[in-house]
């Protein structure tokens, strides 16, 4: 039996091995349930790929300083999140920045870098403050964040790389409809939202 | 051995993905659902939608790719308008003469310039958008339910794009032709229906 095999074995008898002998931080399913948050969260897997579209039709450098821009976002609302602060309209801070960032999409055009920092420092930030943890204890509660903040970054990273990997005219094409679908989707709901 | 180490990686993927899935059940996947329910479930706006591709074919490009990028985003400003409760007279009908002057338009093989074809199918979106937007408070999940219906509404314009590809050919051309008009006799049976 190779590594592989041993390894995908080791995987899938781990979370039950885990919650048999739960130690105080609360076992991996904590750090997976984290780490697959920005994805079961319709809001915030919607704010990170129109981000994520928008920076993979950009240069680079626009790139880099957008995900260096997210990531401290994350770390700043995380930080804030454990420091107590509470935080209002993180849900449409969200849906304001996919809607911005889906249109950008669409629009297909290029960018200033501040533009980049600006949405994903918006981005990263409410995000980090609109994922707080459900559990009681502080050592569980953190490992959740750690797994957020990787979910996030590492979500975030696959969609520009392969957004940026799109180079033929119908798959740009298309990358401008799916950026052109996230600003429709996140406008009537921060509308719905903003209504209530 | 390799169909155990496949039959391994996929349990094993399985049983990591199960284990978050049951913190969130918060009606997401039942909005989803709806949403892409109620364009292809509501004739009028599945023929209108198919209308639009058709004729985004026949324009050819750029008009090929703007129609499906601009239809979506002026919907939302109708749904916007729906969910505010602002009101839209007159909202069924227009969405029957949506059918009935696309479906012309592509039976008719019209060629407008791409502003005109913008502005008119921009125009019909307001109203699509203000129903879809209607039901939206109504809905569980309203994100799901949003990403829904503006996902089906794009794959119906898709459908309606790939169907138009054909006129290329002559025999495909009439096709897309008859098309048009089936389309525009469509909509003017839910006119008819709504008299």
């Amino acid at each position: 039996m190779n590594a592989g095999v041993l390894l995908t074995t080791l995987a899938l008898v781990w979370p039950e091995v885990a919650m048999a002998h739960a130690p105080p931080w609360g076992g991996p399913e904590n750090f997976y349930s984290g780490l697959l948050h920005p994805l079961y969260v319709p809001a915030h897997a919607l704010a990170v790929a129109g981000i994520g579209l928008l920076a993979g039709q950009q240069a680079m450098r626009w790139q880099l300083v957008a995900v260096s821009a997210y990531v401290i976002g994350l770390m700043v609302g995380f930080a804030a999140m454990v420091a107590a602060f509470a935080p209002l309209m993180t849900g449409e801070i969200l849906l304001a920045t996919a809607a911005a960032t889906g249109v950008l999409t669409a629009l297909a055009r290029p960018l200033p870098e501040f533009l980049g920092a600006l949405l994903g420092l918006a981005t990263g930030t409410a995000l980090a403050l609109d994922s707080p943890p459900s559990v009681i204890s502080l050592s569980a509660a953190n490992v959740i964040l750690i797994g957020t903040s990787c979910g996030a970054t590492v979500l975030l990273i696959v969609i520009i790389r392969l957004a940026a990997a799109l180079r033929r005219e119908w798959q740009r094409i298309g990358l401008r409809i799916l950026g052109s679908w996230i600003a429709a989707s996140a406008m009537m709901v921060l509308a719905l939202r903003l209504a209530r | 051995m390799r169909q155990l180490r496949l039959l391994l990686c996929s349990s094993a993927f399985f049983a990591l993905m199960t284990l978050p899935a049951f913190a969130h059940t918060g009606g997401v996947s039942g909005g989803f659902r709806e949403g892409i329910a109620h364009p292809i479930f509501g004739p009028d706006h599945l023929i209108a939608m198919v209308a639009v591709g058709l004729w985004g074919a026949f324009l050819r490009s750029p008009a090929i790719f703007v129609l499906p990028i601009v239809f979506p985003l002026i919907m939302a400003i109708g749904g916007v308008l729906g969910i505010l409760g602002l009101p839209l007279p007159a909202t069924e009908p227009i969405i029957a003469v949506s059918a009935v002057v696309l479906g012309l338009m592509v039976a008719l093989a019209a060629r407008p310039p791409l502003w005109l074809a913008a502005v008119l199918v921009g125009a019909f979106a307001i109203f699509h958008g203000y129903a879809h937007g209607k039901e939206l408070p109504a809905s569980a999940n309203a994100l799901a339910y949003s990403l829904g219906f503006v996902v089906a509404t794009g794959l119906l314009h898709l459908s309606g794009i790939a169907l138009g590809l054909s006129a290329r050919w002559p025999a495909g051309r009439i096709g897309v032709r008859g098309a048009g008009a089936a389309i525009a006799c469509g909509g003017l049976a839910f006119l008819w229906r709504l008299a």
